[in-house]
């Protein structure tokens, strides 16, 4: 269990971390999402033992990160968001390097390193210079060498960034084989509908602050519930028809706002649910106000995310 | 275990053409500087004159070879930390719970290691004197052990600059700034007027002769036995007695002071005691080098 409590970290006057609170369940795959300078690398950073927070506090398993360093180090493992490795080195001898850092034996670093090969798909590039994979094998590179002491809990800061496609679907692929082990994932990303294809749960940062934190479908069921309304008139109805249709809508109370997107089509946001919808719906046939189609806009994560972090 | 930073470093060191080139360069310095001095006799029955190139030979090897390798070490131990500054690597050492110690422990055994092949290599050419007699073997091992007091010294003045450094070329600057101040300061008191008890006691025949080695040494200001041009001095003088000529003149101030105490303390035993002191001042710089190490990343904090 991963416990942030008031987390708040300053840079000088820049607050980049407001008071993050947060558990997080062993097992779960959790996503934290922001735009730039929302925090995350912060947050990570502190995880990881880098970086102080000003206040606040955070435990792994009842090890604080703060208190007992040292102890927390051996339960985490932390890929940065750049390689950081090694020229002339081959990538056993890089696992294995690492592992002696670790201060395994030297049978535990053979039998990990080959494990960890295999997970991420090197291990026929075991005796290949680890300067002559590519970007995508440097990065399954380095999330084997996180993962060499076998942590509870796996940081992944930006893991996906600068991938082509078919490396970002093969690393999903390993944290999905991770969460199956029962690691517990930590990942971050400022693309919510990468993460959402994945995680368990997620967390949604905004200038320092919790945004949103729980589950995908929570995220999914919370949005769309507020989803516009798309209202398409006939081609070619006149302003007449629109201008009625307006009026028609703006009397309905529980109508906040409507936006006219195209000649004949019209976007209403609302509060409430398919009651309201039908309301809306049968009030303006009786109108006869020409409706050809009457839908909720589905919400895709994209939008998701730039709503809720333009409402913080 | 052995110290995986040290292994590691040795293994990526070793592959790099850069290692050969230089061991290659070294030894073709070396062998040059052999040629020139002895290589009048090479093929030649020797004589009492070929017995004096022969000490030149090994004088200005050890010179050389001194000067090497102060050079080279801020070179070999300027990306030990800087560097895995620069590849943000650091980070991910202290993440695997490795102490600052352990890292620039293992760095500095690394550096040490290649400037300890240079000065192996260089052993069988220092021995060339050792035909015509001109020194003997123990004296030649004495000099080994010098050049490795002067490695072990500036490799820790090196490692100290590097990790104060967030670049490499930095580094370089800053350790080869600090290797001069270094030569510099621990030189002042040559510059400085001798007190009248050393005065007394220097220019007096019969005192000086009187004068224990203890005495002596007590008599060194402690910051010249630092200088490891003291040091060569000492060494070239314990061994050769090339300075005894100089000790003939008495116009020569503080410098003939400092010779006359040398010679009386002994020279080699000098150059024991300096190469001593400049090894446990390369452990302190090693210490403050970890201090920087941690400091350094806690300010990142």
């Amino acid at each position: 269990m991963l416990i942030l409590d008031a987390l708040t970290r300053d840079y000088g006057h820049f607050r980049a971390l407001d008071g993050l609170s947060l558990e997080i369940a062993d097992g779960q795959l959790h996503g934290f999402v922001g735009p730039n300078g929302a925090g995350k690398t912060t947050t990570m950073r502190i995880l990881a033992t880098l970086l102080k927070p000003t206040s606040g506090h955070a435990t792994i398993d009842g090890v604080d990160v703060v208190k007992s360093g040292f102890e927390a180090r051996k339960l985490i493992g932390y890929m940065p968001d750049f390689f950081g490795v090694y020229d002339a080195l081959k990538c056993w001898e890089y696992l294995d390097f690492y592992g002696r850092c670790y201060r395994l034996s030297a049978r535990e670093r053979r039998r990990m390193t080959e494990q960890l090969l295999d997970l991420v798909q090197l291990a026929d590039k075991r005796d290949a210079y680890v300067d002559s994979l590519s970007r995508g094998m440097k990065q399954r590179l380095c999330l084997a060498r996180s993962l060499i002491h076998d942590p509870k809990l796996l940081i992944l800061d930006e893991p996906a960034s600068g991938m082509d496609p078919r490396a970002r679907s093969e690393m999903k692929g390993i944290l999905r084989t991770l969460r199956e082990i029962g690691k517990t994932v930590l990942i971050s990303s400022h693309i919510l509908p990468e993460l959402s294809e994945m995680c368990d749960s997620l967390t949604i940062l905004d200038h320092g602050h919790l945004v949103f934190s729980g589950s995908v479908e929570a995220l999914a069921e919370k949005m769309n519930g507020n989803a516009p309304l798309e209202i398409r008139l006939q081609e070619g109805c006149g302003e007449s028809a629109v201008e009625s249709a307006v009026s028609c809508l703006k009397e309905i109370p529980f109508i906040t706002e409507i936006l006219q997107e195209a000649p004949c089509l019209l976007r209403a946001r609302t509060e409430g649910g398919e009651e309201e919808s039908a309301q809306a719906l049968r009030e303006l046939i009786s109108r006869g106000i020409p409706v050809c189609d009457f839908h909720r806009s589905p919400m895709n994560l994209e939008k998701v995310f730039m709503e809720v972090t333009e409402d913080a | 275990m052995l110290n995986p930073i040290l292994s590691f470093s040795v293994t990526r060191r070793m592959r790099s053409p850069k290692t050969i080139l230089i061991v290659a360069a070294w030894l073709a310095v070396l062998l040059g500087i052999s040629v020139l001095t002895m290589g009048s006799l090479f093929g030649r029955q020797a004589n009492l004159y070929n017995l004096r190139s022969g000490l030149t030979c090994y004088a200005v090897l050890l010179l050389a070879q001194f000067f090497l390798l102060v050079l080279i070490a801020p070179a070999m131990t300027s990306g030990a930390i800087a560097g895995e500054r620069e590849r943000q690597t650091l980070e991910l050492l202290l993440v695997t719970n490795t102490r600052p110690l352990r890292i620039v422990l293992g760095k500095a055994m690394e550096s040490f290691a290649v400037l300890l092949l240079l000065i192996v290599c260089g052993l069988p050419v220092m021995c060339l004197p050792l035909t015509v007699g001109a020194v003997t073997l123990s004296q030649i091992l004495a000099g080994e052990l010098f050049l490795l007091a002067i490695a072990f010294g500036a490799v820790c003045v090196g490692i100290l600059a590097s990790s104060l450094s967030r670049s490499t070329v930095v580094s370089s600057v800053i350790s080869y700034i600090l290797l001069l101040l270094i030569g510099f300061v621990t030189a002042l008191p040559l510059f400085a007027e001798p007190g009248e008890a050393v005065t007394n006691v220097v220019y007096d025949s019969a005192k000086l002769s009187a004068l224990t080695p203890s005495r002596a040494l007590s008599m060194i200001p402690p910051l010249l036995l630092v200088n490891p041009g003291y040091a060569l001095a000492a060494l070239l003088q314990g061994q050769l007695k090339i300075f005894s000529d100089v000790m003939q003149y008495h116009e020569m101030g503080r410098l003939l002071c400092e010779f006359r105490l040398m010679d009386r303390l002994g020279g080699q035993t000098a150059a024991l005691i300096s190469c001593g002191v400049i090894t446990v001042m390369g452990a302190v710089m090693l210490l403050l080098a970890a201090a920087a190490v941690r400091g350094k990343s806690r300010a990142a904090r």
